[in-house]
């Protein structure tokens, strides 16, 4: 009885793998091939190493070079606006999780409702806003509203009220320590982990969205990789007869835009790679009795 | 080194809880006092409200010449040792130590003098570079004392900081601590709910329940001369044995009468307990302590008053036997001695209860070694009178002048 359960088991599992893998190896393998191989030749087969290079010259080519414009626009703006949200969230959450003033429980309860909203509710209220402030078409009207991450900040909170026992901050503060030096000598030192957190959501979230930059932004140049990726495929004759005809030389093809939407992987795959690092267990080992 | 002096210090939480109830506290300079109490007495609270880490709801804090009150923990000139040490986990033995001197700026080439000298003293040389949590529990109680001690603060500050360490390590640091202030003459306030821990550092014992203070004196004062039955009960172990009893006049005597035991009061008890007069035919409590108790068989003074009971348990300690036994009278059950029975973790008085579906109250002497006594057989007990302890029935409070 036992070998048939295992098998089955097993079988399971190599079904559920193979679903789930085959569409990843399949793009991996497609900027290797022609556009007519990647239709005609079996899925999973390997072109060449020049098919690939030939893909990212005709994808670098587009447009005067404007996928490197569009990654490099795409880490100005998830860089910098995850640098606000850290320098926001982290204090914020110390001071919510273990502050006592009037409020925190309604500032507490604010950021929860603020943090389940799905982003592109606000995308339109905020497109009023910056219109307002005259900031349309400017890199902060991406930056800025990235930045705001209640999902950071709550992070923190949940840290601090947890994983940090507050007769360390006490020590702090008997030791000669203000309110500003306990949090910067010892809280933030300690918040590594959750710093880390913070970084990777923060920065994957504001990489991946797409609604609000194609709402702000109306120059191509400022696109960031998420609607430059939609221009591409805006672009390839495969999906839009109406391009590709009249003489222009649009050399995007499948291969060229599996290749572009791969490319736009690897901050994210290096970014969660680096938090992963700081993600260290045993952080307060020591601190406190066990 | 200041002293550091409490006046009228109240603490009522949000909640409505009374933790400190008009304290009065004065800690001469360089001082141990230690405070000592059940779970909820109040004295972490006090350590804090002194430290600064909780504000007082009325009162004055005074350490040295100045009020406090208004001040940060770190404009305190304090240290503090905690229950769980509180080493920075990012930091070094060394920048543990480090911490304090670096916060205040003092110069580098000091603070590597201080720390040094510090390290050496509480051997912690072979560990400087370690971080906490490679350090055994003795080690990092050390480190936390050493972060303290590097500050040459006017005072020190400890909450329970031995709770975490077995047993025999607690008793050595015990000594440590202990000889380490005398050295440094730095006044320290010292909490704990060991009573033995309590008795063996302290060079004054203020003992507290409920938010308010019972009693404050010397270790050796405190078990002789105890204010009241909860006090009595506390402070020793195992605790005072404490049966009802009433005090009534026979041939023109007073005499102390519990269950079946009754006895003459002596010239020198009365002497010293004069007030007892005033309680012919009421009720009293009767404490007497284990030591106070002992084999008949091996008791060589004459005229000692006897009990009769009936021997439950024999605990051969060694140089001592501790017996339980049962005698024919009534437990005296107090809410002091009830509370202290009933607080978490303290279990020397719940014998005091007596044992359900036996009759009598359960009492424990300490006997010598020499003692044949065995489980189950029928004795007598001699009972030292110059050491007794007498408490009003209804306020607890201890009986000696009128």
């Amino acid at each position: 009885m036992r070998v048939p359960a295992l098998t089955l088991r097993a079988l399971i599992l190599a079904a559920f793998a193979v679903f789930f893998v085959a569409p990843i190896v399949w793009l991996i393998l497609a900027p290797t091939k022609s556009d007519a191989a990647l239709v005609t030749s079996s899925p999973f087969s390997f072109g060449s190493f020049g098919n690939a290079w030939r893909a990212w010259h005709h994808l670098d080519a587009f447009s005067d070079h404007i996928y490197r414009r569009w990654m490099t626009n795409s880490l100005i703006y998830s860089l910098s606006a995850t640098a606000i949200t850290l320098a926001v969230s982290i204090p914020a959450g110390y001071g919510l999780a273990l502050g006592r003033f009037p409020g925190r429980k309604l500032i507490l309860s604010v950021t929860l409702v603020v943090m389940i909203m799905p982003a592109a509710t606000l995308v339109l209220p905020i497109f009023l806003e910056l219109n307002a402030l005259h900031l349309i078409g400017s890199m902060f009207s991406v930056i800025l509203p990235f930045s705001f991450f209640p999902f950071g900040v709550y992070l923190a909170y949940i840290y601090y009220s947890t994983a940090i026992p507050s007769e360390l901050l006490d020590a702090a503060r008997v030791d000669g320590c203000g309110e500003w030096s306990t949090f910067r000598r010892v809280a933030l030192p300690l918040a590594k982990p959750v710093v880390a957190l913070v970084f990777f959501f923060s920065f994957v979230s504001n990489w991946n969205n797409f609604f609000l930059p194609y709402v702000v932004l109306a120059d191509s140049n400022q696109y960031p990789i998420t609607v430059g990726l939609s221009n591409l495929l805006a672009s390839t004759p495969s999906f839009n007869p109406a391009v590709g005809g009249g003489g222009q030389s649009v050399n995007i093809f499948k291969p060229e835009l599996a290749l572009a939407t791969l490319l736009a992987v690897i901050p994210v795959a290096i970014v969660f790679l680096v938090s992963q690092r700081a993600l260290v267990r045993g952080m307060l080992g020591g601190a406190v009795k066990e | 080194m200041a002293r550091v002096e409490l006046e009228g210090v109240s603490k009522v939480f949000s909640d409505g809880t009374r933790a400190l109830d008009e304290l009065d506290l004065s800690i001469p300079d360089g001082e141990f006092m230690v405070l000592v109490g059940p779970s909820g007495c109040g004295k972490t609270t006090a350590l804090r409200i002194v430290a600064g880490l909780e504000d007082a709801s009325g009162g004055v804090v005074r350490i040295g010449e100045r009020v406090v009150n208004d001040l940060s923990p770190k404009n305190r000139d304090i240290a503090m040792v905690f229950q769980s040490y509180a080493l920075y986990p990012h930091l070094s033995v060394y920048d543990n130590i480090a911490f304090p001197l670096k916060i205040t700026k003092v110069p580098k080439a000091e603070i590597r003098r201080r720390v040094a000298d510090v390290v050496r003293m509480l051997d912690l040389e072979p560990y400087v570079k370690r971080k906490p949590r490679a350090l055994s529990g003795g080690q990092r109680q050390r480190v936390a004392m050493g972060r303290a001690i590097v500050r040459e603060p006017q005072t020190f500050l400890m909450d329970e900081p031995l709770s975490n360490l077995d047993a025999k390590l607690r008793v050595q640091m015990r000594a440590d601590i202990k000889k380490l202030q005398n050295e440094l003459g730095v006044t320290t306030v010292y909490v704990t709910h060991d009573q033995v821990e309590a008795m063996t550092m302290g060079d004054r014992v203020a003992v507290m329940r409920k938010g308010k203070l019972q009693q404050v004196a010397p270790p050796e004062e405190l078990y002789r001369w105890p204010v009241n039955a909860f006090v009595a009960g506390f402070i020793g172990s195992p605790a005072m044995n404490m049966l009802q009893a009433r005090v009534a006049r026979q041939n023109g005597a007073l005499e102390v009468v519990a269950g079946e035991t009754r006895f003459e009061l002596s010239e020198a008890m009365l002497a010293s307990h004069h007030g007892l007069a005033a309680y012919e035919g009421k009720p009293i409590v009767l404490g007497i302590r284990p030591e106070s108790l002992e084999d008949a068989a091996l008791a060589n003074v004459d005229g000692q008053p006897r009990m009769r009971g009936t021997a439950e348990l024999r605990e051969a300690l060694g140089p001592e036997v501790l017996m339980h036994f049962s005698v024919a009278a009534e437990p005296a059950i107090t809410d002091e001695v009830r509370e202290l029975a009933e607080d978490v973790g303290d279990d020397r008085v719940v014998g005091q209860l007596g044992v359900p579906g036996r009759a009598g109250a359960q009492l424990v002497g300490r006997f010598s070694a020499e003692s044949r006594v065995r489980e189950g057989d029928e004795i007598e007990v001699a009972i030292d009178a110059r050491a007794l302890h007498f408490f009003d029935a209804e306020s607890g409070l201890a009986i000696y002048d009128a």
